[in-house]
């Protein structure tokens, strides 16, 4: 659990981030990859797919970020 | 730019700066004086003959009174509710260990930068059907005026308060307490006597911010708790064609402001900014 | 220490307060967002409808219009009270008589209430009444008509904006301006930097914190102005200045549907916070990358 103490750190993100910063960007992204689906890729493809996609990149976020 | 040549051209150009700022108020003044003939002729920026008659209208008007009333109350109540919950808050916040408590500051101040528009829809179901006792709603009561302006007047005022709470040297209290005085002899015997220009500050601004709000009254009220701020409005989508009276209301509206400027405009500032800018 | 007892009880009344007005609605419109609830529809209690009222959202020409709107009206404002406020507050830096005076009178606009400034310059701006669209007619030939023109109305807004904020932001940047060091600018004129180059190398680099704490304090005020709008052109018009707040008031009410409503809320409450956290990492990031370098 090294990666989830609360200490700011460097990841691939532009800035130093703690957890807490880290969780957020995860819930911003996850948002914004919803309504961008249902904006333009809904027709092709279901939504869920972007709930699929926006954990992935927010466990990457929060992990790796 | 220096010397007196340099001081006279900038003492002049603010004059025609401050021309600027004042000149919206003035006109609105003078339109206020005018009877509806003078109104429409050739716009003049220079005092007429004084005509108090829209002033009177306004003010001999009961439902006008009504909401200068209302105004008043709302404003002054949610003022001293204010600056007694935020006198209590920031003693506890600097005096007392309390778990997490720069956590708590924190959010007591986000509460501040919340769009007000975002929450009215909430607000209103809240008031209209959850905020029910006994069929009595908050909804259009004075009540619920008062105690929703201390969401963002509260954090405002604990701000404020905290940096002059934190000036008062705690060893004062804590001779005080070895003399045997409880924490209330405290609060009042040594906290309030030096925290009082402060709290006076946090009062004024706090009234004003309450008597210049109008996005909430308009929403939350429709007949019986109407502030000032949501006549003016109505002036407009109403009798959209009676611009003296409404300049003699939005003369009303803005005279606080006016009053109270020289008292406070030094802290307004740093009021707006959440001490972020210090002068 | 004291007992902390004593504490907590003291900040009870403040915390509940807060708590009922402040997260209560924010809970109960997040709720609300994902339920189909209409006091005219057939059936007038909330309902769960999943993501339905955002898949609406997104295709409703009237929001994104109304949001693009607000971020423009945001960004002219800002960035021309920036400008002008920087001026004022180098002016400010100088000395001359009645100092105080001119500061009082300049703070004015920023106590004024909202509703109060729209309703000044409705005065300024009615044909036939105020003098901004008589002089501009009878001078410049120009037909200054707020309910006709859509630009005049938009920049019309603007510039009241201009009137009421550029107080605060002068002020500002003078706090800022006063607490640099002389000593750089008296070396980079010894060295013999011109004026733009004292101002590009020095002043605005170290004038950051401040210049950027304006923008976000400026910015978050700016993308929820509603009074002063609706007092001044009423949205209009059509919808050429109906900023998102005023869409969300004037629009949503009055058809009663409130889990669009709240989902619009939502939304902009979203985007916000998104804007509001991009402008604070762009004002500490500078601080936390020197902290790296050292």
């Amino acid at each position: 659990m090294q990666q989830l103490t609360p200490r700011p750190r460097r990841g691939f993100l532009p800035i130093r981030t703690n957890a807490f910063d880290r969780g957020f960007i995860g819930v911003v992204l996850l948002v914004a990859i919803h309504l961008f689906w249902l904006r333009f890729l809904e027709a092709y493809l279901p939504l869920w797919c972007a709930t699929v996609l926006s954990l992935v990149i927010g466990v990457i976020v929060v992990r790796k970020g | 730019m220096k010397g007196r040549g340099g001081k006279l051209i900038l003492f002049l150009g603010w004059c025609v700066i401050s021309l600027f700022t004042l000149f919206p108020i003035y006109w609105m003044f003078l339109i206020s004086t005018k009877t509806r003939v003078e109104l429409f002729s050739m716009p003049s920026f220079l005092p007429g003959k004084f005509h108090w008659d829209n002033y009177i209208n306004v003010l001999t008007d009961s439902a006008f009174q009504g909401y200068m009333l209302n105004s008043v109350i709302v404003a002054t109540s949610n003022a001293l509710l204010v600056t007694v919950l935020a006198l209590l808050a920031t003693y506890a916040l600097s005096r007392f260990k309390l778990a997490g408590k720069d956590n708590i500051f924190f959010w007591l101040i986000t509460n501040r930068m919340a769009p007000a528009a975002v929450f009215l829809l909430p607000l209103f179901l809240l008031f209209t059907k959850v905020f029910v006792l006994g069929g009595i709603s908050l909804f259009d009561t004075r009540t619920g005026l008062i105690l929703l302006y201390c969401v963002f007047n509260l954090p405002f005022a604990i701000w404020l308060l905290q940096g002059i709470m934190d000036g008062i040297p705690v060893e004062l209290d804590e001779a005080a307490m070895i003399d045997g005085a409880s924490t209330f002899q405290v609060l009042t015997k040594i906290i309030l006597p030096l925290a009082k220009p402060g709290l006076a500050v946090t009062a004024i601004l706090t009234w004003v911010f309450a008597w210049n709000e109008y996005l909430f009254a308009a929403t939350l009220t429709s007949v019986e708790a109407r502030t000032i701020t949501t006549g003016l409005a109505e002036f407009v989508t109403v009798t959209g064609t009676n611009w003296g009276e409404l300049a003699a209301v939005a003369m009303l509206t803005l005279l606080p402001a006016v009053l109270f400027l020289g008292l406070v405009q030094r802290n307004i500032v740093a009021g707006l900014t959440f001490g972020a800018v210090k002068e | 220490m004291r007992s902390s007892t004593i504490g907590w009880l003291f900040l009870a009344p403040t915390l509940l307060i807060l708590l009922v007005f402040g997260m209560l609605p924010f809970v109960y419109v997040l709720v609300i967002g994902f339920t189909d609830w209409n006091a005219f529809a057939a059936v007038a209690t909330p309902h769960f409808n999943g993501v339905e009222n955002y898949r609406r959202l997104v295709f409703d020409d009237q929001v994104l219009t109304a949001l693009w709107l607000t971020l423009r009206f945001t960004i002219f404002a800002v960035v021309s009270e920036l400008i002008l406020g920087y001026f004022l507050a180098q002016l400010f830096m100088r000395d001359f008589p009645l100092k105080g005076l001119f500061r009082t009178l300049h703070t004015l606009p920023l106590m004024v209430a909202p509703i109060a400034v729209g309703a000044t310059w409705r005065l300024l701006t009615v044909p036939g009444l105020g003098p901004l669209s008589y002089y501009l007619e009878r001078w410049a030939g120009i037909e200054y008509r707020l309910n006709t023109y859509a630009s005049q109305a938009f920049f019309t807004t603007v510039l009241m904006d201009l009137w009421h904020w550029t107080p605060l932001v002068t002020l500002t940047l003078l706090a800022g301006l006063s607490a640099l060091p002389k000593d750089p600018f008296e070396q980079a004129q010894i060295d013999g930097a011109n004026r733009f180059q004292i101002f590009w190398h020095i002043t605005l680099p170290m004038l950051r914190p401040v210049i950027l704490t304006t923008v976000f304090i400026r910015a978050m005020d700016a993308l929820r102005t509603v009074d002063e709008v609706w007092m001044l052109t009423g949205g209009g018009p059509g919808a050429a200045t109906r900023y998102i707040g005023l869409h969300i008031w004037r629009v949503v009410f009055p058809k009663t549907d409130y889990g669009y409503g709240a989902a619009m809320s939502l939304l902009t409450l979203y985007l916000t916070i998104v804007l509001c956290w991009l402008l604070y990492v762009a004002l500490v990031a500078r601080k936390r990358s020197g902290e790296d370098s050292r």
